[in-house]
């Protein structure tokens, strides 16, 4: 049997021609969307050679790993709201459950990042794999695609974020809900993505914002007090008990508005 | 109703283990008619099963696991359930039976291509069977034979996807079309019980999963079937996605639990089973406290409340209901999860959750211990340790002292120990229906009590038990109750679609009441085609009562009219709710023609002895009519009647289209096609 989607992922510092790794640049542009840069003053913006200019994303998916309930249910409407079927294998967000792991190795969450610079884009040999016009939004023209699959090698994540669809013959990926024939709501940056209005946990949410992310994904934590009082932890890391954080809030200085907090932990 | 291009797989897998054999036939000529789930799985029983009459370890003795149109879809808490079922060897005497299991199971056997699947025969060898879409390998299961459920897994998951490590994509060929999957498989295991013939032995899926009633693990021990693996990439059509995908956001929107901003929560745990009624998520019996563990909610495909929990060390992962409270006393969370991991791993039922608390009683009072009339060495000085669930469940599991004895199930040990008559008498032993563990009482809490001893199992279904047990007896620890008991009926009565509010009383003189009998059979055919047909989980479905965001004006549940939707949505089939009901009925008919053929008879549907003359002498919390007012009475002092219950069951004998001796009338079985059913009970003289 073969395998695919084992490579390794691209180091995250490789440098690119010219010094400046693609990644390199992001950390330097901040949390600003390179199109936002490029949209108001591409001439006083010094690129490096190797980073091309690609329009940002209008809106990126988060998740809280660590919120995530493994139900699946955003790779069930995902499928059925693109294609009219069910069916995990081609859900463009996929959740990687371990029922046998303990917390948090339990459930891996893997979704599209819109990246800033996207090496499926790059990838593409026929303009199939684009950023769309109006959204930004990193998508697939299938009548284009010629199903060479470079776009799906290039995704520098594992598994990769670009998929091929083996029963239509062409690289699928997230597009925030664009192109949803099945559904009765509007999807794209600026609409509803279904796996966030589906998501029972709030696990999912969407942004406009480009996030900070690394190799390990974006670091979000969605849980607020109200997770606790359900008897899980709402620290990033997930390693302080409810139970734990109760008695430590109970402790706080007469005055501190506990009803505030947002979930982190000192 | 005929068309079954939506919402089905389109295939059924045959398996043959005597010759590892086997077939791939069309799902359609079934499940046109028997839907799927109980309904489908009890036809192809009727079909496959040449011989009823045998006993359960006899290699004709067939199994069936059956998926329905709601598996692998976004319906929420319905997606995941397969049914199972077989001649199970726990009851007392051995029935046709059922079981089910959710998880990840129903989606992955319809992503490989199936809707049900038959196992008949005995293999010469132990096998694990692989399916992987239409790709289907006997294995020998030498190497498995003796471990744990979770480490069978682990090597069947590693086997099936040749390592591929978490978060891969398997693919399923060599050619890049020929479909792949980064999920794991979904794989049915038993453990060293069922390889034992431990009347008690479960299938295990995923950490926690389990048919555990019935003991079908022991009846794929006899057939030398260690696991049974699926993985799949086929799609299958909705008939109307986007109305699937609006009635699951209304739904969750309007009955969910809203997790980041509740409308009721529990914050200090004053009474904690009242997450249960508010539907936290992560809030199964286990997690009423979780203490100084870190975890997450946990759940089945497509569910919308995700109930259970996986922890920090994965020892108690998935942990639920009564085998999470199996062992609670070290009074250690840590000893109860393990407790429950053991179960799990050993593939024991934690049903028999009187089974330590009985040992106990047994040892204290003299006769069981070291040269005791029941002679064993259990570590009874080391009760309050984990060391004594942990020496007790390995002797069962393993057939070793006195786990030879239980390794039969308890009633059967009680019968061998000659305490059987002298106990279920008293009460000592809680055993009121067919050797089963009382689950709720059937002195007062007749649609359970009566629907288990018209069937062959506790019928465990707690759609309208939580709602009309449960809350009362909630409210009495939180002060006022939210509704009054005449509101509180008129609504639920309202959703079930019964004639009148006194369907629901439970009190004494309404336990027997035409009425009582109108509300068990909506609970008897509910049952049979919502929950065990359909495979929506007893755990969210019926939702009656709209407790999860209460208003004092809007407290309406959403049942049946999401239940239709998503039927109609899913499959294109316009259903009514009687019709639903009549499907029930139907297969419910059949079943019963499976009991007769094994010999069953009226006089065998009684209930052990303490029922008739043992009081109640706990409250028993339901709605009842006393003194002309509702009220949510404590029932005490109750016993069951003998001659008005031999009267209510001739009327749910009508009403289920049987004669008084209980054998179904031909022109009931004429009426459903089952012409082949009248033909057979016939030739046994055994027809109405």
């Amino acid at each position: 049997m073969t395998k695919t989607g084992q490579k390794a992922p691209r180091p995250p510092e490789a440098a690119e021609k010219g010094g400046v790794s693609r990644r390199q640049f992001l950390a330097g542009v901040g949390g600003l969307g390179v199109g936002a840069l490029l949209g108001g003053s591409l001439a006083a913006l010094a690129l490096p050679d190797s980073v091309y200019a690609v329009p940002a994303s209008q809106g990126y998916l988060l998740v809280d790993t660590k919120k995530c309930g493994g139900c699946e249910s955003c790779m069930l409407t995902c499928s059925l709201v693109h294609t009219g079927k069910e069916n995990l294998a081609l859900s463009r967000i996929q959740v990687a459950k371990s029922a046998l792991a303990g917390f948090p190795q339990d459930s891996a969450q893997y979704q599209c990042r819109q990246c800033p610079y996207p090496e499926c884009v790059e990838a593409c040999p026929t303009g199939a794999m684009h950023a769309d016009e109006a959204t930004g939004v990193r998508t697939v023209d299938e009548g284009k695609c010629i199903g060479c699959q470079r776009c799906i090698s290039a995704c520098p994540f594992t598994p990769s974020r670009v998929q091929w669809n083996f029963e239509e013959r062409h690289a699928q990926k997230c597009d925030l809900c664009k192109n949803t024939p099945y559904w009765n709501r509007e999807g794209g940056p600026g609409g509803t993505q279904a796996c966030v209005a589906v998501c029972p946990m709030k696990a999912i949410s969407f942004t406009a914002e480009l996030p900070v992310q690394s190799d390990e994904g974006y670091e979000e934590n969605m849980r607020n007090i109200h997770w606790s009082n359900l008897s899980f932890p709402i620290d990033d890391a997930g390693k302080v008990s409810a139970e734990t954080y109760m008695r430590a809030k109970a402790a706080k200085p007469a005055g501190e508005d506990a009803s505030t907090d947002s979930g982190k932990m000192a | 109703m005929s068309d079954t291009n939506y919402g089905y797989a389109g295939s059924i897998l045959v398996l043959n283990l005597t010759d590892e054999s086997y077939e791939i036939i069309d799902s359609a000529p079934y499940v046109a008619e028997w839907i799927g789930g109980h309904g489908l799985a009890s036809k192809l029983f009727w079909d496959y099963c040449e011989d009823k009459s045998v006993q359960a370890f006899d290699p004709k003795n067939v199994t069936v696991v059956a998926g329905n149109p709601f598996s692998g879809t976004l319906v929420p808490s319905s997606a995941a359930r397969v049914e199972i079922t077989g001649l199970g060897p726990f009851s007392y005497p051995e029935w046709y039976t059922r079981s089910s299991i959710g998880g990840r199971i129903a989606g992955m056997m319809k992503a490989a291509g199936y809707d049900a699947c038959v196992v008949r025969g005995r293999a010469e060898r132990p096998v694990w069977v692989s399916v992987e879409n239409d790709e289907v390998t006997f294995h020998e299961a030498d190497s498995l034979w003796g471990m744990g459920t979770w480490d069978t897994q682990e090597a069947v998951w590693s086997e099936v996807t040749h390592g591929t490590p978490d978060g891969g994509w398997y693919e399923f060929t060599r050619s890049r079309d020929g479909g792949r999957s980064a999920d794991r498989p979904a794989v049915l295991a038993i453990g060293p019980a069922g390889e034992n013939l431990v009347r008690t032995a479960t299938i295990t899926h995923d950490a926690s999963h389990v048919a555990g009633q019935s003991g079908l693990g022991a009846v794929w021990g006899a057939k030398n079937l260690k696991a049974l693996s699926f993985i799949g990439s086929k799609s299958f059509d909705i008939a109307d996605p986007a109305t699937l995908v609006d009635l699951r956001i209304e739904l969750q929107r309007d009955y969910g639990f809203h997790v980041d901003n509740p409308t009721i929560e529990l914050q200090s745990v004053a009474y904690a089973p009242m997450g249960e009624i508010i539907r936290q998520p992560g809030f199964s019996t286990l997690s009423w406290n979780l203490r100084d563990t870190t975890g997450r909610p946990e759940g089945c495909l497509g569910c919308y409340r995700n109930c259970r929990v996986n922890v920090k060390g994965r020892i108690g992962n998935e942990a639920t209901c009564n085998a999470s409270t199996y062992y609670t006393a070290s009074g250690k969370l840590e000893d109860q999860l393990t407790t429950n991991t053991m179960l799990n791993d050993l593939g024991i039922d934690g049903f028999e959750v009187d089974l330590i608390p009985y040992l106990r009683n047994l040892n204290k009072m003299g006769v069981m211990g070291p040269g005791k009339d029941i002679d064993t060495d259990l570590p009874f000085d080391q009760y309050n340790t984990v060391a004594f669930p942990e020496t007790l469940l390995k002797r069962i599991a393993y057939r070793e002292e006195i786990g030879d004895d239980l390794a039969e199930g308890l009633a059967r040990a009680a019968m061998k120990w000659g305490r059987w008559e002298e106990d279920t008498a008293t009460g000592l032993l809680q055993r009121p229906y067919w050797g089963y563990s009382m689950h709720y009482d059937p002195r007062v809490e007749s649609e359970w009590g009566f629907a288990t001893i018209l069937g062959e199992r506790d019928v465990n279904e707690h759609g309208l038990n939580w709602i009309i047990h449960w809350t009362p007896l909630i409210w009495t620890r939180l002060g006022d109750p939210w509704l009054s008991a005449e509101d509180f009926v008129t609504e639920i009565t309202e959703l079930m679609g019964l004639s009148d509010p006194k369907c629901l009383d439970f009190s004494e003189e309404g336990m027997y009441s035409d009425k009582m009998v109108e509300t068990i059979e909506w609970y008897r055919y509910h049952g049979r085609f919502w929950i065990q047909t359909m495979g929506m989980c007893d755990w969210a479905w019926p939702n009656l009562v709209n407790f999860v965001n209460f208003d004092q004006d809007d407290y309406g549940g959403a049942s049946p009219r999401f239940e239709l939707g998503f039927f109609k949505a899913v499959t294109g089939r316009d259903l009514t709710y009687e019709e639903s009901q009549d499907y029930g009925r139907k297969f419910l008919l059949l079943d019963r023609a499976i009991w007769i053929e094994q010999g069953r008879e009226r006089e065998d549907e009684q209930f052990a002895e303490y029922i008739y003359s043992v009081p109640t002498d706990t409250p028993y919390y339901m709605p009842a009519v006393e003194n002309g007012e509702w009220v949510y009475s404590q029932n005490l002092g109750r016993t069951l009647d003998r001659d008005k219950f031999e009267a209510v069951k001739s009327k749910l004998y009508e009403h289920d289209g049987l004669n008084e001796k209980g054998y179904p009338k031909k022109a009931e079985l004429e009426k459903y096609g089952l012409d082949d059913v009248a033909r057979r009970l016939e030739e046994l003289g055994k027809i109405g």
